[in-house]
């Protein structure tokens, strides 16, 4: 590329301006490590949950209900790629830094334009989603659809070293956004269409050596024993009680339970880990053995606040299987389990908290009409918790499903199979001493796919299955505002405020969206002016 | 793949060209030249200018003389089959000329494994090597099989799968595979071939080593079969139907519901019964002057409703300025979802298994 000399002279100029000026626009340097994961700044969201409790509950403040009906497009980035966007982005210093699988694009926040995008070689891997980067000071890391952790360098995405974390010749995949912790990189799994281990594994953030991995199931051939117990969603940590917080995902074979008799430990359960260990503390069983597959790696919201009266530190998870449950987090005694939408699958609750699943409703060779669906009453994307009104919001699905499975399908991978027959989606605000739906707003036929983001303001923003983005009043869930980008969401709002001005981001299809109110961009470029 | 005109021209009078320069004589070029002229404008399109087909979608030519009778090959190009259209303007003579055409390519042998690297030739003495007996196997189920039956053999939109079948998994060295092979099964739409006893080798390996595998290591998803929803009571079903069930208030078996069970079935039939995606609904707007406007729901959310009225027209109304109400006969079936046991479900398909 050539630069006129005028041009360099005004760079020169613009970047002089920028140097003398009183008020800095942003901390350009600051770094992105253990005090700034624990306690993220306002112009930053710099892990896949916006910060370590999972509650996806953005502080700020400058778009309310009462001025969001004025809330347009800032900027929209153009991925021109096939694959749908499943990422969260992070934003650190500025820049925000997203995926699809084999794609890693960084953005400024400011413009939306391209600083540098990042492509993995054509694999072998299972392209099914990619969920997002973590950054570590300088350094970002990257799960491939073959099961490589990458890690690039955040300011130009060149690779600074590349590790295989399990063999996509055997059926792995990786699709998550790696948990930062101290100078552990955390990283899940995925792969149940084989009978393999699901396991979770830690990796040194400056050189990719494996510090510890915790299996979820035992060795493949184990007898009378489950494979399975992926891991590929990311979960939450409490830095007090130094644990961290995972779901872990369907058992193996999938729809055929005979050759793993019992609860199938720790599949399908909520598991707390010793992140400098890797030593398993406690674990809830979500779908004590499943045959539906019903990971239950949905985000593990951590809430310290009053349960019934007495302070709690609580972990709550909208559960694929259609159970909301809230935990005691220090030991994993459950304090409250119930449904939050069709659920025909159970007999009740043990004495712990964990449904009974009906023998009846096992997977049959002439079928069972199973509520929910395989996709479950909620999936990947995210609730959120509000603070204020104490509301768990989450994207849920009712549905129902036929599920099949004969000796003759075996017992390997997914040994059955299902089909979808109806759903809906439907955004819930649950109670979360009762369980109880405070308000529910109806998103369209066959579920909307789009994560929960709710803000200090009051407002819920969402989408639905006709690719409008919603902004709802938490309190009521009423529509407040509304704009068509053409998909249904996939993935999860975030919200962060630079130069003064609030935006809100959401990925549809391919592209990825900002959204801002008008009167803050007109500040922000006097300030601008002011600046030059 | 695409093609100019004027290459498809140009290629075809290169073609006579040669053809009528060949040094033979009379009839029999006449013919073979016509034979390919017809080939050309009525088969090429579809099965490629040297017949090789896209298995599995279409299948190769080449060799099909020795592997179908002259009748078979009549009949299908007069009837069509699957995604095949029927050739009806071909008269007999002509489409024997195309034979003569489609003989006139038809390998001495075996045709050859397509060439993958490392793959052993295809040897054309009769072997007994089992990786080249599977080998050639392949390649001739891609080329006449896989069509119907996937190119893993299984199963595709039309055959079953044949890595799950009973008759293969009873099958020793070939001898029921053989038969159905050459026999066909006319009554489910298989056709005979012939084959030679290498050729059908080749394909019984290969069809073992494809069900060996699947057993071994698929673990995708797997299917549902027609048989496997037989398990319901057919008077117990007819009973839900006119009773618990309710379908008669909108449906009958004489009417809308006459001759389901020969339009959908197994799988496709239950599915249908459960929650017929395609069902269309009703709706009257009615604008602020007062007229309606009534249609077929095409779009609706919470800010605008679409519909197409009776001349096929999309109109469109911000929901804020008018009012609406939907006609959706369709959510009785999702009522029903929480209603049914298991059994109300595989005896009411049992009845309507009988609609025929």
């Amino acid at each position: 590329m050539k630069f006129s000399k005028t041009a360099l002279l005004l760079a020169f100029a613009a970047a002089t301006a920028v140097l003398v000026s009183p008020h800095p626009l942003n901390a350009q340097d600051k770094t992105v490590d253990a005090p700034e994961l624990l306690h993220p700044s306002a112009d930053s969201w710099p892990i896949y949950h916006g910060d370590y409790s999972g509650k996806r509950h953005s502080p700020l403040t400058q778009i309310t209900p009462q001025n969001v009906h004025r809330l347009g497009l800032a900027w929209a980035f153009q991925t021109d790629q096939g694959a749908s966007i499943k990422s969260t982005p992070i934003v650190a210093n500025g820049i925000l830094y997203f995926t699809v699988p084999d794609n890693v694009w960084a953005v400024d926040v400011r413009s939306g334009h391209r600083i540098w995008h990042y492509q993995y070689h054509p694999n072998k891997g299972l392209h099914i989603g990619q969920r997002g980067v973590s950054i570590y000071r300088d350094w970002l890391y990257f799960l491939t659809p073959d099961a490589h952790l990458i890690s690039l360098n955040a300011k130009d995405g060149s690779v600074r070293w590349d590790v295989v974390v399990a063999d996509v010749t055997k059926g792995y995949w990786t699709t998550m956004s790696p948990m930062i912790i101290g100078n552990h990189v955390i990283v899940g799994v995925s792969g149940d269409f084989d009978n393999l281990t699901g396991f979770l594994r830690s990796v040194d953030a400056e050189t990719g050596k494996t510090q510890w991995q915790w299996n979820a199931t035992p060795p493949v051939g184990t007898p009378d024993s489950t494979t399975g117990g992926m891991t590929w969603m990311t979960g939450t940590y409490d830095p007090e009680l130094n644990m961290l917080y995972w779901g872990t995902g369907n058992p193996t074979p999938v729809l055929n339970g005979k050759p793993r008799p019992g609860l199938d430990p720790y599949t399908c359960s909520i598991v707390a880990l010793n992140p400098d260990t890797g030593k398993l503390v406690w674990s809830f069983s979500a779908s004590p053995h499943d045959t539906h597959d019903w990971d239950a790696v949905e985000t593990p919201v951590l809430v310290d606040r009053d349960f019934h009266g007495q302070p709690r530190k609580m972990l709550m998870q909208t559960s694929r299987n259609g159970y909301f449950y809230v935990l005691d987090r220090t030991n994993g005694k459950s304090l409250l389990s119930t449904t939050f939408g069709p659920v025909n699958w159970s007999l009740g609750l043990d004495n712990q908290g964990r449904p009974i699943p009906n023998t009846e409703k096992e997977p049959a060779p002439d079928g069972r009409l199973i509520a929910p669906d395989e996709g479950g009453l909620t999936n990947y994307r995210s609730p959120s918790f509000d603070p204020k009104t104490g509301l768990f919001v989450v994207d849920a699905r009712p549905s129902y499903g036929i599920y099949f499975a004969k000796p003759a399908d075996g017992t390997f991978g997914w040994a059955g199979a299902d089909y979808g027959v109806w759903s809906k989606g439907v955004i819930e605000a649950i109670d979360y001493h009762t369980g109880k739906i405070r308000w529910k707003h109806e998103v369209g036929q066959h579920g909307s796919g789009a994560g929960v983001l709710t803000t200090d303001s009051g407002v819920t923003f969402t989408g639905d299955a006709d690719g409008n983005i919603l902004a709802l009043s938490t309190a009521d869930g009423k529509t407040l505002w509304h704009a068509g980008t053409g998909s249904p969401m996939q993935s999860s709002p975030i919200s962060i405020e630079i130069d003064g001005r609030q935006y809100v981001i959401t990925g549809s299809g391919g592209v990825l969206f900002a959204w801002a109110l008008p009167d803050a961009a007109g500040e922000s470029a006097a300030t601008t002016r002011q600046g030059n | 793949m695409k093609k100019s005109g004027n290459f498809v021209w140009l290629a075809m009078a290169a073609g006579m060209f040669v053809v009528l320069s060949a040094p033979v004589s009379g009839y029999a070029a006449q013919a073979a030249q016509t034979g390919e002229t017809l080939y050309k404008n009525n088969c090429s399109m579809c099965h490629g200018d040297s017949m090789e087909g896209n298995p599995p979608a279409i299948p190769s030519l080449v060799g099909v003389t020795q592997r179908l009778s002259s009748q078979q090959i009549t009949d299908r190009v007069h009837h069509g089959g699957g995604a095949m259209p029927a050739f009806t303007q071909l008269t007999d003579a002509q489409i024997a000329e195309i034979q003569r055409y489609l003989a006139s390519s038809a390998p001495p042998s075996a045709p050859a494994a397509p060439a993958a690297p490392a793959a052993p030739p295809a040897s054309p003495a009769p072997s007994t090597d089992s990786a080249a007996l599977v080998q050639a196997g392949s390649s001739l189920f891609q080329q006449n099989c896989s069509f119907c039956h996937g190119r893993d053999a299984g199963g595709g939109e039309t055959g079953p799968d044949l890595t799950r079948s009973k008759l293969v998994a009873s099958d020793s060295g070939g001898d029921k595979i053989s038969q159905v092979v050459r026999n066909g099964r006319p009554d489910k739409g298989m056709p005979s071939f012939n084959f030679s006893d290498q050729d059908l080798a080749g394909l019984v390996a290969f069809i073992h080593s494809q069900a060996a595998k699947a057993s071994a290591q698929q673990g995708s998803r797997r299917g549902v079969d027609v048989s496997d929803l037989q398990t319901g009571n057919v008077e117990a079903g007819k009973a839900y139907f006119n009773g618990a069930g309710k379908c008669s208030t909108c449906h009958s078996p004489t009417g809308d519901l006459a001759g389901v069970a020969s339009r959908y079935e197994g799988l496709h039939l239950e599915e249908q019964m459960l929650y017929p995606h395609d069902a269309k609904s009703k709706v009257t707007v009615t604008l602020p002057s007062g007229q309606t406007v009534t249609g077929t729901l095409a779009y609706l959310d919470e800010f605008t409703v679409g519909l197409r009225d009776s001349t096929g027209t999309y109109r469109s109304w911000s929901i804020p300025t008018v009012k609406y109400s939907v006609d959706a006969p369709v959510e009785a079936h999702a009522d029903q979802l929480s209603k049914y046991t298991d059994d109300d479900i595989h005896n009411l398909m049992a009845y309507l298994q009988t609609l025929r």
